[in-house]
């Protein structure tokens, strides 16, 4: 058996939040107070608020939701591939895993809106008639737009899925087994039910061996890793259909999951590299975690970058391509496009993905020395999680209309949203370990080295 | 034949210290290599490959293979001396086993570029055993998946025009064609697996120079080993350029076959124009690659004695990454079937239908046997420890996968929109020649390569050997359990 120098975390380093903890706590809920508050007040002055509000709302949390289940995602990674490297850094992981319990509550607002059937947030909960209102109230603008003489491809496109009513209804109804409240609501439950419970599980079982060492119980969670996995990529698939896809019942595309899983991967890996250096600049695992650390999170970041941005282009120029009006109203809602009358406000925000999310980001992370830089390492995983939830904001808001929405009401709620998720985390964070102290796998990770 | 099972076993009985290594233990890492193996009994195992009698099952195997060739040549020479009319494709099947082969062949090479440049840069470090002979197989496929659209062009000896030449005739390809592209993407991952694959022989070629008795051999050998000296110098800069090959080969494993999917998804056609072929393509491409190389595994370690290389642990991963991205590709057919029916659009839903029911079916049904039930198995662990369940699972995925791109291709173009110009496609005896042709094609090369180049990489076996390690001291990071962390006779401090 291979002998290592060091066998457990240095006696130096500090491991628990401690007293620190209840500061932290404190501050997450300040900010999801004022959040809360700049929300609501902001809303009052803004048009439609309501649904302008609650799309805010979707957006803030797909983003927390993105961060737990990219958590679940590399905790069960580690364990099914049975790594070594990353045993001290899978605590943070297994905290926003465990934390989808908290998300549960968090997803209530929308599930609220959902049973309440008014239609404005999901065009299909609603009645037939009223979902078509709010559609075409949002779509006003480029109806006139069409009717200033613009390209024809506006056109082509209107005559699908969006501008026709009779065909709108029709094929609303046809998808009424699957897209309706109750069954959202029951397969909410579902998903949770499974989310919830592989996470709470995880972080439980990990923590425990932090008392008991029992090597036992990290067979166990790789055993289960195999089809935890399997059911998580399925759940979030049809997590992501149901929270993003279906703002606009209309459009399909078979990749959705996996771009939202995608941005998930991306969102986590830039969390961690924030939170481990966040919890190095305030003294713990000062030690433990090297800049060995560091460079394997950015490798994985930057790959998961490159994935993103492959799984993007994937979706954009296949459907541009082939240029069918059942699948590019949804660019065109987007301003994703070159037809001069369908440019709109969220036209910018879509270059600055191609440009923030995937181009420099892939250029800037590419370098060796870039990585094992804590400074450009933490930028550029700052960066990206902008770039996430600015991701999630051009999936979602175009839905509320062409202007890009992006003030007082979106930046509130998600800093209430995510101050709540935070506080529950830094919660979590404060009942255990900071690492996994007693893994077998961790002298391997207390002497791990790139290169 | 049986004199040659009864030496490899009675050369496994010999030395068989530690037979089981596919323990998950965690407070324990397994060895990759089994056996009382030191360095020089690998270099002995495997230049003796090279250099020893060529055993007979090898020239009935030759035998074999070489004759497929031969059909595959009177295939060709008929094909183009009549026309690619003797093939059976026709409108409305304007596509059909040319383009399957095709694409069946490029996916295969998938899993050599997986594992000698993803699986490098994740560390797996039990990729040394199988990635040279997974490499040349990726060689091997691509070879043969060339000749199909080649052929496809009908008149192969233009298909340089499909390179944008300058001419005087100002004619041009055209670069919004996916096709083209495919031109670009193939040769690209052509090019850049067989530099990777001659790159990382470069110092296995130098031992098989030393050790060759021949003079043609020797000067042979020699040549290619480019005057490989096994210094520091020479190793500094291999390192280098194998870790640069293998970041420059590892983005070549996703587009190479997402550039293929883009053949059919950028098409209108249902069925073909889905959002989620690229990454489901690759899948696709990585599991039927993984298929091959345990068809090529299994009876390989039998046959030449290399059960202590490629040890059980081997073929557990390998059958692990199969069950994975068979999942993946369990996941997409799926989803497919669901985002067809929740489009709500008549055609897209009559695509999928009559993909499962109609004339078809049975193509279907073939796919989803072999690519979705048959793996299920491997979820156990005995299943995946028992070389006949390997064999019956690999075997499956092969058919499995040549049939889903049949289905694919077949049955969208068989029914399109109108009716009136639906249409039934057969195979003719040229198709069917030319695809069990390509097998020849394949072997042949497979079996050459078996007989005169190092089919383990030895060097880098060596690299994961707890001796490798012996020097590193107890705080560095390795895979290896490391029974004699400093054995006496080398110096403590390095």
């Amino acid at each position: 058996m291979r002998s290592y120098r060091r066998t457990t975390i240095r006696s130096t380093d500090r491991l628990r939040l401690g007293p620190g903890a209840k500061a932290m706590f404190n501050r997450c809920v300040a900010v999801a107070l004022a959040g809360g508050v700049a929300a609501v007040a902001g809303s009052m002055y803004a048009q439609d608020s309501y649904r302008r509000f609650m799309l805010a709302y979707v957006t803030a949390f797909a983003f927390v939701l993105s961060l737990s289940l990219g958590g679940l995602f590399f905790v069960l990674i580690q364990h099914l591939t049975r790594a070594g490297w990353s045993v001290l850094v899978r605590r943070p992981a297994e905290i926003l895993a465990a934390n989808l319990g908290l998300t549960a509550v968090l997803f209530l607002p929308i599930a609220g809106a959902v049973a309440i059937g008014g239609g404005e947030v999901y065009p299909w909960a609603g009645g037939g008639a009223h979902a078509v209102a709010a559609k075409a109230a949002a779509e006003a603008q480029p109806v006139q737009a069409h009717e200033d003489g613009h390209a024809l491809e506006a056109g082509a496109a209107q005559a699908g899925g969006h501008g026709k009513e009779g065909g709108h209804e029709e094929r609303l109804a046809k998808k009424r087994a699957y897209l309706n409240p109750p069954f959202f609501l029951l397969r909410w439950v579902g998903y949770f039910a499974l989310w919830g419970g592989l996470g709470y599980w995880y972080w439980r079982s990990s923590s425990k061996q932090d008392a008991s060492g029992d090597h036992r119980l990290t067979v166990r969670m790789e055993t289960l890793a195999g089809p935890a996995l399997l059911l998580f990529g399925l759940t979030i698939t049809f997590g992501a259909i149901d929270l993003l896809m279906s703002l606009d019942p209309h459009w399909y595309s078979t990749i959705f999951g996996v771009y939202y899983f995608a941005g998930s991967a991306v969102a986590v890996l830039a969390a961690l590299i924030v939170i481990f250096a966040g919890l190095q600049r305030a003294g713990y695992l000062a030690q433990s975690i090297t800049v060995e650390h560091y460079h394997d999170l950015g490798k994985m970041l930057f790959g998961f970058v490159f994935f993103w941005g492959y799984i993007a282009f994937s979706q954009y120029m296949l459907i541009w391509y082939a240029n069918i009006p059942e699948t590019t109203g949804w660019f065109r809602t987007r301003g994703a496009t070159t037809v001069a009358a369908d440019i709109n406000g969220w036209t910018w925000v879509g270059l600055m993905l191609v440009i923030g999310n995937f181009v420099l980001p892939f250029v800037g992370l590419l370098s060796r020395h870039v990585k094992r830089y804590r400074p450009t390492l933490v930028f550029w995983a700052g960066w990206l999680l902008v770039m996430h939830y600015l991701d999630l904001l051009w999936l979602v808001m175009p839905e509320f209309g062409p202007q890009l929405t992006l003030g007082v009401v979106e930046i509130g709620v998600l800093a209430w949203v995510a101050g709540l998720y935070l506080a529950g985390a830094v919660y979590l964070a404060g009942k255990h370990d900071l690492a996994p102290s007693r893994d077998p796998r961790l002298p391997e990770s207390l002497a791990f080295e790139n290169m | 034949m049986t004199s040659m099972t009864e030496k490899s076993a009675g050369l496994s009985a010999r030395v068989h210290v530690k037979v089981d290594n596919t323990s998950d233990d965690p407070r324990q890492r397994e060895e990759l290599i089994l056996g009382d193996n030191n360095f020089s009994t690998i270099t002995d195992r495997v230049t003796d490959l090279a250099f020893r009698r060529t055993p007979l099952a090898w020239y009935v195997a030759f035998a074999i293979s070489l004759s497929l060739l031969g059909l595959l040549g009177v295939c060709v020479i008929y094909l183009l001396t009549t026309g690619v009319g003797v093939w059976g494709n026709n409108v409305p099947v304007a596509w059909a086993f040319d383009i399957v082969n095709f694409v069946f062949w490029v996916g295969i090479g998938h899993a050599g570029t997986l594992i000698s440049a993803i699986l490098f840069l994740f560390r797996q470090n039990w990729r040394t055993s199988i990635n040279r002979f997974a490499e040349a197989m990726t060689i091997f496929a691509v070879m043969c998946a060339g000749l199909f659209p080649a052929l496809h062009v009908g008149r192969p000896w233009l298909a340089y025009w499909l390179f944008p030449i300058p001419n005087q005739m100002a004619m041009w390809p055209q670069a919004r064609s996916p096709l083209l592209w495919d031109v670009f993407a193939v040769s690209t991952y052509a090019t850049v697996s067989m530099l990777f694959w001659y790159v990382g022989m470069i110092p296995d070629l130098a031992t098989l120079r030393d050790r060759a008795k021949g003079r043609v051999a020797q000067v042979v050998y020699g040549l290619f080993a480019l005057g490989w000296n096994g210094s520091s110098r020479c190793w500094h800069r291999f390192e280098r350029a194998y870790l640069l090959l293998a970041a420059l080969a590892t983005p070549l494993v996703l587009s190479v076959h997402s550039v293929v999917s883009f053949d059919f998804a950028v098409a209108q056609l249902p069925g073909w124009h889905t959002t989620v072929f690229p990454p489901y393509f690759v899948a696709g491409a990585v599991f039927g690659g993984f298929a091959m190389v345990l068809t090529l595994a299994v009876p390989a370690r039998q046959w030449f004695g290399l059960k202590e290389i490629i040890t059980m642990r081997h073929l557990e991963n390998m059958c692990k990454i199969m069950l994975g991205t068979g999942l993946i590709v369990a996941y997409a057919y799926g989803i497919e079937f669901f985002t067809a029916w929740y489009s709500g659009e008549h055609y897209e839903q009559f695509a999928f239908l009559n993909r499962a029911t109609g004339p078809y079916a049975w193509a279907y049904g073939v796919m989803v046997f072999c690519n979705v039930c048959a793996p299920q198995l491997l979820w156990f662990k005995k299943c995946r420890t028992n070389i006949w369940v390997i064999l019956f699972c690999a075997m499956c995925v092969n058919v499995g996968m040549w049939f889903e791109r049949f289905v694919i291709i077949v049955t969208s173009l068989h029914r399109d929109f109108v009716p009136g110009s639906w249409g039934m496609y057969m195979p003719t005896w040229v198709d069917l020649g030319m695809l069990a042709g390509s097998f020849g094609l394949f072997f042949t090369l497979f079996l050459l390569f078996c007989r005169f180049l190092p089919m383990v990489a030895m060097a880098e076996v060596k690299t994961v050997m707890p001796a490798a390690h012996a020097t590193h001291g107890p705080d560095r990071y390795d895979y290896q359990p490391d029974p004699d962390p400093v054995p006496p006779t080398l110096p403590k401090s390095h």
